[in-house]
Order: C-alpha cells, then structure tokens, then sequence
C-alpha cells in the first residue's frame, strides 16, 4: 500500500513537472496599484483562463513609471501604458521597441477636476491657478491647448509636480487636478468631496485618446504572436466577464486588491462596464484615427518632432475575431 | 601614483562602461554612454541652471536651520541630563523614517512651495549635527570643565570657553555628513513634489524616457554634493587653522 502511494505520488508530481513546463510564463506589468481598469486580467487569472489557454500569467505592480521600459528591455511581456507614452516612446531618437495591442477603455474617461464651490468650471477660469501634475512630456501641451482654445494664457497657469497627494489637496493645497472618472471621481463621491470636472474629450476631441492601453514588445509580435493571440484571448473574456457581472468582478479584483475599499472597487466597475467595451465592435479594437488625433496634437504642440504612422503605434491584430 | 588611485579606478571604470554600452550596442533608454551623459550636460546645462539654483538655496538654509536648532539642542542636551534622556532616542527615531514617505506628508500641511524640501534637509541634516556636536562635547575631559570653573567661570563662559571649542572638529565632521546629505535631501523633497529644482527636473526628464539627461543631472547632483561637503571642510579648516597642521579636519 505504501509502494502504491509512492508511485502515485511520484507520477503525480511527474505530471505537475510534465505541466509546469508545457506552460508559458506571461508578466504583465502594471501602470499604478492593482485597480479596475485591470479587472478583466484578475478576473482571467483567478478563473483560471489564462491557464487554460497555457500561460503561466505573472501580475506585478511596477516601480513607478518605468513599464514601457521594462517591457522594451523584456523584464515583461505584457504592460499596461497610454496611447500618451506610447506616441512619445516611439517619436525618441531611439524609439522604444514597443506597440499597443488593445486599449482597455475606448474613451478618455479623465478630465481636470476642481473642488466645487471654488468656481472653476472650464479652463477660461484657469489663469491664476495651481494646477498639480505627475511631470508627464504630453501634460503642460494638453493645458496649454485646452487654455488656448479658451483664449487664456498658459504662462499665468501655476503647474506644480506631486506624487501621492489627494482629492484633498483641492481645496486649500492646489486648485486643479487631472482625474480619471472610473476611480478619482467616484472616490470623492464616496467621500463627499463636491468636485466640478472637466472631461478632456469635450475640451479638444484629439484629447479623446486610448487609456490605458496594453502593450507588448516588437520582440514579442514577431517572435510569439500565439501567445499574444492566446493572452488576449483569455483577457476578453475576463472584461466581458467584468461587464457582464460587475458586483462580482468587484469582488475578485478585492482579493488582488484588498487595501481598497470594496465600496470603491464596486462603484467603480459598476461605471466601467458601460467603458471596457462602449461604442466599438469588440474588446480593445483601436482605430487609426485615435491614434492619428493624438500624434497631431502632439507635433502641433511641440510634444513630438517627427510624425508617426498609426501602424508604428498600435495593432488589432492579436484580438481575437468577434462572436 | 597612490595618492590618486582613486582617481585611476574611477577613470577606468568610466572607460568600462563607455566600451560595453558601444560594443554591446546598449539602447540609451537602457543605459546611456558617459559620453552621452556628459553631452546632455553640456547642453543641458541652460536648462539646469535655474533648477540647481533654487536645489541649492533649498540645501543652505536647511542646512543653516540644522546647524542652529543642532547647537542649541546640542547645549541644551548637555546641560540638561534630564533633557538628553528624553531627545535623544526622540532624535533616533526620527532618523529611522523613510524620507520618501514623510516628504509627501510635509506636502500635505506645507503645500508646494519651499518650506517643504527645506524642512526635509533639516530633517536629513539635523541629526549627524546635533550627534556629533553632543557626543564632541561629552569626550571632553572633566578636569578642563572643572579648571574654568574653578577660576569662576559662570556656565555659559564654560561653554564658550572650553566645551564649544573642544567639540567644533566633531561638529564640522558632523556638518561634513550633512553637507554630503543636503543636496539629495532637497532633491527627494522636490521629486515629492515642486514646481522647479533638480527633483522636479529629473521626474520630467525620467517621463520623457530622456535616460541620458537624468543621468546628467546626477552627476550634477554628486558634483553638488561634493561642493557642499569641501565647502564646509575649508571653513573649518579656516575656523580652526590649529587643526590643519595636524591634519584632523
């Protein structure tokens, strides 16, 4: 009996041994802490999708800021960035081997937000102000712009970097910040924080752009498009899952997440589900056009110095085909 | 040849490190050339001017504020036994906060202007000061204390006359550490959150994925530093020329 159990257990871990192998490690690196916009991919990991279609997927949280590098220099294989970073990381001198492969949200759901009350309801009530920023290359343009078309002057605009500062801030710190909708916003509503907010895509639809967006390697496109194809296989069906079934999306994202409020977590996917997909065909399909607007924006601005083809940024083509 | 070994090694290893990035063909967003580096200073430097400006102003009057709250709290510490025992492990702990997370806290109740990154190099600067102007003024032999004294010198005049003195080559080795900690410390303020200075510099810079300016920048930093640190060394060496004779400072 004691023979029998040993044989069985050493064919079981022959077996695990047998599968470990068989399976392919994916990392895939965050923008920020684990939060909603990357619910579909938790969802895909816990329900076990991912390892059925033979990935081995590896979620990590990056050191700040630096994804795009990462994945460039291949510490991952899979990064979460915007179309923003994106179009500056491929206009450098020496561009960054990357490409976008499916946007997560189709619209720019963030804008500018000021602590209601303060009377700062469009960017013609910005001169003066003290807008508090991340530092990013396309930030100050997209101010400049918005006050411009406002027939105000950027000059008189106070920008300050901050990192880790609040909604709080808003009201005696600073007058201005950059919010996104699906997790900023519905924070302050679950604090009671009145905020006026200002959607970027009402103020310049060139600003309408893709964020947060996937992104890959140019190593990875041409050397393992299956696994890619089989990556964003398994993540569709984690945001379709998410939209379908909000309150329980929230739930499994709570697990990766557990220092968040579950109230928040819920709040917000219960707004995203009307975002992951919105308007378009199928889960992360990006268009020309987006992309196009941004880079336009961005060279009318100074941001970039050279023009980009939208096929140098981005490819549909590792999404899976529509139902 | 000895005496700049160091120098050789440092050179050496520059020459390393340019040969590996060119025969390896190393991308810059990976790791920039020293060459590339020492460009993007050169060119920079119009643009780093005006940062390093308001980063060093930040570094002196933290610095400055160190100094005065360390003398004060150093006699204090020293005449008052019962005042030392309640500090000192208060000094300790403080020293045992990681800056990157206070910094953003001082944000919240200073707001974006200066106050913020002064406060955090005299928090960074404070303590080698204060310890080692304290710890000078214990080492000195009591006969000395108890000789003054003897002739009728009142407290103060016992400090003015012998212990101060006798604790300034421990106090300047203390200012030496501060000095070397001042620039970062502003720069960690700034990188928190600022509106200019080198912190607020390099955050763009690492951004815009521009590698080879925010290796310029360190170097500028380190170059800050090391000004900051011989500064304070030939101003104790012109306060106390006694000492350079024999080499202690």
């Amino acid at each position: 009996m004691k023979k029998f159990l040993l044989v069985l257990l050493s064919v079981a871990m022959l077996g695990f041994c047998f599968s470990a192998t068989a399976e392919e490690d994916v990392t895939v690196i965050l923008d920020y802490v684990a939060n909603t916009n990357h619910t579909g991919m938790y969802v895909a990991l816990d329900q076990g999708w991912y390892a059925a279609e033979g990935l081995n997927v590896n979620i990590v949280e990056p050191t700040e800021g630096a994804t795009a590098t990462l994945i460039a220099v291949g510490k991952g294989q899979i990064g979460v960035s915007y179309q923003e970073d994106v179009t500056i990381a491929r206009t450098l001198a020496e561009p960054l081997p990357i490409r976008a492969i499916a946007t997560i949200l189709q619209h720019n759901t963030s804008g500018f937000a000021t602590y209601a009350g303060k009377g700062i309801t469009s960017p013609a009530d910005f001169e003066g102000k003290t807008y508090a920023g991340w530092g990013g290359p396309g930030e100050e343009a997209v101010l400049k712009a918005v006050m411009t078309n406002a027939g105000k002057d950027f000059s008189k605009l106070n920008v300050v970097t901050s990192d880790g500062s609040g909604f709080a801030a808003l009201k005696d710190q600073v007058d201005i910040m950059w919010f996104f909708e699906a997790w900023d916003n519905i924070k302050c509503e679950l604090n009671n924080f009145p905020i006026d907010y200002m959607p970027l895509r009402d103020l310049d639809a060139r600003l309408d752009y893709y964020t947060p967006v996937l992104i890959t390697s140019e190593e990875m496109i041409a050397d393992h498009p299956d696994t890619l194809r089989a990556f964003l296989r398994a993540t569709t069906k984690g945001y379709e899952y998410a939209i379908a079934n909000p309150d329980q999306a929230a739930a499994i994202l709570g697990k990766y997440a557990p220092d968040e409020s579950p109230e928040l977590l819920k709040k917000s996917q219960e707004y995203l589900t009307g975002q992951y997909i919105a308007d378009a065909p199928r889960f992360g399909e990006m268009k020309d056009s987006v992309w196009d607007g941004y880079t336009d924006f961005c060279l009318q601005y100074g941001v970039i110095g050279q023009k980009i083809a939208a096929d140098q940024l981005y490819t549909n083509e590792f999404l899976p085909d529509g139902q | 040849m000895k005496k700049h070994s160091s120098v050789w090694v440092f050179l050496s290893l520059i020459a390393l490190w340019e040969a590996y990035v060119r025969l390896a063909a190393v991308p810059g967003y990976v790791l920039p050339a020293p060459s590339a580096v020492m460009t993007a200073l050169i060119t920079g430097i119009p643009a780093l001017l005006p940062h390093m400006l308001v980063t060093v102003g930040e570094a002196l009057s933290g610095m400055l504020i160190a100094l005065v709250l360390a003398l004060f709290l150093g006699i204090a510490m020293d005449a008052f036994p019962v005042v030392r025992r309640s500090l000192y492990p208060i000094l300790v702990v403080t020293q045992t906060v990681p800056m990157i997370v206070l910094a953003p806290i001082l944000i919240i109740y200073l707001g974006f202007g200066l106050a913020p990154k002064i406060l955090t190099v005299v928090l960074m600067c404070f303590f080698p000061v204060a310890v080692s102007f304290t710890d000078g003024m214990r080492a000195i032999d009591p006969a000395y204390a108890h000789l003054v004294r003897g002739f009728g010198a009142s407290p103060w005049q016992t400090y003015r006359l012998v212990k101060i003195p006798y604790a300034l080559p421990s106090l300047f080795s203390g200012l030496k550490v501060a000095a070397t900690y001042s620039i970062s410390g502003a720069v960690v303020g700034e990188w928190i959150g600022a509106q200019q200075g080198l912190g607020y510099y390099l955050l763009h810079v690492k951004n815009s994925y521009a590698l080879d300016k925010m290796f310029a920048c360190v170097v500028l930093i380190v170059f800050l530093s090391i000004l900051m640190n011989s500064g304070v060394r030939l101003l104790g060496q012109a306060w106390m020329p006694y000492l350079k004779r024999k080499k202690e400072i």
